[in-house]
């Protein structure tokens, strides 16, 4: 059985990328902070050593936030495969949420929409964590 | 007939999320590209990190601002791998010690007024920067 996830958003620019960013953080920092961890792709791709790390040593949770796929194409690019993807236009089709009513820069973490995406990422995380 | 020129800047912050700068990159480009709404092409580090073809054009279209939050340079970086040297760039490091900010006891997730604070400063550094260009290439144009 793993011990953690690596949890591996796309960190784009879009509505979505903003939505997972921040479910990120509510799921790393306060849902599973001793079963997760958080990969940075700038860092990643620059070879830092902690993210090199979090990939070789956990399966990667690839989050996306539209179909061009750039975690996951980013882990491949490093020389692995992600254990799963998970997108973010999936889960809010998913949760019925209205990204329009959202604002685009930014999200505060105790907003429903980022607490109800962190808890089906939350979701997925256990189910990696016990398949593993 | 005149020659038509499209004078924009390529902004690239990191856009990290490992750390508290990465926050202050992210909200900084954001901030940018509302200072400078028709000069500013805001450049995604998600996709040019997998050599996104349309993200790589952009980044050879324009003169290129990066903005790198922690040590690693991690913008640089991509840059640097994608064989374009950029422009002007700019650390936040640098930023926070020219105007004596600092941000301890921001969290990462979300920042209060104290971190607004060198959002701010590296949002008008950056104006700063991208005026210059822009000019450099005017004048270069005529």
């Amino acid at each position: 059985m793993a011990e953690k996830v690596c949890l591996q958003p796309c960190l784009g620019l879009r509505k979505e990328a903003v939505l997972g960013r921040q479910a990120l953080y509510v799921v790393h920092e306060d849902l599973r902070p001793d079963t997760t961890v958080l990969g940075c792709g700038p860092a990643l791709n620059a070879n830092v050593q902690e993210d090199i790390d979090f990939i070789a040593m956990y399966p990667v949770l690839a989050v996306e936030s539209c179909e061009l796929d750039c975690a996951t194409k980013l882990i491949a690019k490093k020389g692995r495969q992600v254990a799963a993807t998970i997108r973010v236009t999936d889960l809010v089709k998913a949760l019925n949420l209205d990204l329009t009513s959202l604002p685009e820069e930014h999200l505060d973490a105790n907003e429903p929409a980022v607490q109800a995406v962190a808890k089906l990422i939350v979701e997925q995380v256990d189910s990696m964590l016990q398949a593993a | 007939m005149a020659e038509e020129h499209d004078f924009k800047v390529g902004v690239l912050p990191c856009n990290g999320i490992g750390r508290l700068v990465s926050t202050v990159t992210r909200l900084a480009g954001y901030r940018i590209k509302r200072m400078r709404p028709e000069q500013v092409v805001l450049l995604s580090s998600g996709r040019l990190a997998v050599k996104d073809p349309e993200h790589t054009m952009l980044l050879n279209k324009y003169p290129v601002l990066v903005i790198d939050g922690c040590r690693p340079h991690c913008a640089s970086f991509m840059c640097d791998e994608l064989g374009r040297t950029p422009d002007a760039r700019i650390y936040v490091a640098d930023v926070a010690a020219e105007n004596k900010l600092s941000i301890v006891g921001e969290k990462r997730r979300g920042l209060t007024d104290k971190g607004h604070k060198l959002v701010e400063a590296v949002a008008n550094k950056a104006v700063e920067e991208i005026d210059r260009l822009i000019a450099d290439e005017m004048m270069s144009a005529l």
